[in-house]
């Protein structure tokens, strides 16, 4: 029973880029947005950055590395119930990768960022700026998308806590280190445990050059000027 | 009563006729003249703003008409925020606006005094650049506060 813990890696390379690019993006956008002027070109383009990191997370929980698949990680309810359950007898199951609440957390933050980049293309500031999409729609539509820009930002603003709120906590409550393992990539798990299985960086490389490709058409080409 | 006090009379009722006309404009009159104001500002500010962010060639002359009529237009919706305009139309007014009017007339005080520094500005790519910049701060200052998104 008293087996060493055997150290393994569950978050690839990518995947970790992928969150403190995106972590850094998402508070760059949020102060550009406040502060406005001229710093708002700063603010589109970390959208289209933000939108290009999307699209790579998206299409990486499909071809990518095993702790990074939707299908591993997203569960039902019952079992999402079950480990909250664990949690609430401050027990912590062992779980490699995301666990079932985690996971959940991770479809709510795509879903949400994606929304505001995407709202954001089209969104008019009524000052100075417009998304790079605004042209090509209805002014009722820009007008419908920037009232949903502008809400959504509190919305990512709230999910930011939560994730940050639930780190704090499972340090605090659960004895559960989940920054360090952001950084490094590896946890210690219980003897046994099978070390994820990481798919080549050229592929990552390459998932990231489509995502960016599209985005820039999207912007680029697809938008009026 | 002598010529000129005739004429100081005939001034003094100039200076204040408009504002009390502005006052006696029904309320979706004055929702609808301050959206136009606002619409004629946000179409040449646009223009400035277009050329500053490199959208769109940098014209002296076209710069130079829309600032120089900008300043003139700001100093309109200021007129058109009288009682009873809190709702009405399809105003994006904020009722905040009505329970800090000193902060608002501050604010749009601020936007004034920037468009007021956007013809000398317009003269020069550079100097344009910085004075849309500041302007735009200015806008948003007041927008953020006072207009409903």
């Amino acid at each position: 029973m008293t087996a060493r813990a055997s150290r393994i890696r569950v978050w690839d390379l990518p995947t970790r880029i992928f969150h403190w690019t995106l972590a850094a993006l998402v508070v760059f956008s949020f102060t550009t947005g406040k502060i406005g002027g001229d710093w708002m070109d700063w603010h589109l383009a970390s959208g289209y950055a933000i939108l290009a990191l999307l699209g790579f997370r998206i299409a990486w929980g499909f071809a990518g590395s095993d702790t990074a698949r939707f299908a591993r990680f997203l569960r039902g309810p019952r079992a999402t119930l079950a480990y909250a359950r664990e949690l609430a007898a401050r027990r912590h199951p062992f779980v490699a990768g995301h666990n079932p609440l985690g996971g959940w957390m991770i479809v709510a933050m795509l879903a949400v960022l994606l929304f505001q980049a995407g709202t954001g293309l089209f969104s008019d500031d009524q000052i100075a700026t417009q998304g790079p999409l605004a042209a090509r729609v209805s002014d009722a539509t820009v007008s419908r998308m920037s009232s949903l820009h502008s809400i959504g930002e509190w919305i990512v603003v709230a999910l930011v806590a939560v994730h940050v709120a639930a780190i704090v906590a499972y340090r605090a409550a659960w004895n559960v280190r989940l920054v360090g393992p952001m950084v490094h990539g590896r946890v210690d798990a219980p003897p046994g445990t099978a070390q994820s299985a990481s798919k080549p960086l050229w592929l990552a490389a390459l998932v990231l050059a489509a995502s960016v490709c599209a985005v820039y058409v999207l912007v680029e080409i697809v938008a009026v000027r | 009563m002598t010529k000129a006090a005739l004429a100081a009379l005939a001034l003094a009722t100039t200076a204040t006729a408009l504002p009390l006309a502005a006052q006696q404009l029904k309320p979706e009159a004055q929702i609808h003249l301050r959206q136009s104001t606002m619409a004629l500002i946000g179409y040449n500010f646009g223009i400035l703003a277009a050329m500053a962010q490199d959208k769109r060639p940098y014209d002296k002359a076209e710069a130079e008409r829309a600032a120089e009529i900008i300043p003139h237009l700001a100093a309109l919706p200021g007129r058109f925020f009288g009682e009873g305009t809190e709702s009405g139309g399809h105003t994006k007014a904020k009722p905040e606006i009505w329970k800090n009017m000193d902060d608002f007339k501050k604010k749009l005080e601020h936007m004034q005094n920037e468009v007021a520094m956007l013809p000398k500005a317009a003269g020069d790519l550079a100097t344009l650049k910085k004075q849309v910049d500041e302007t735009g701060k200015a806008c948003k200052s007041c927008h953020d506060d006072y207009k409903a998104k």
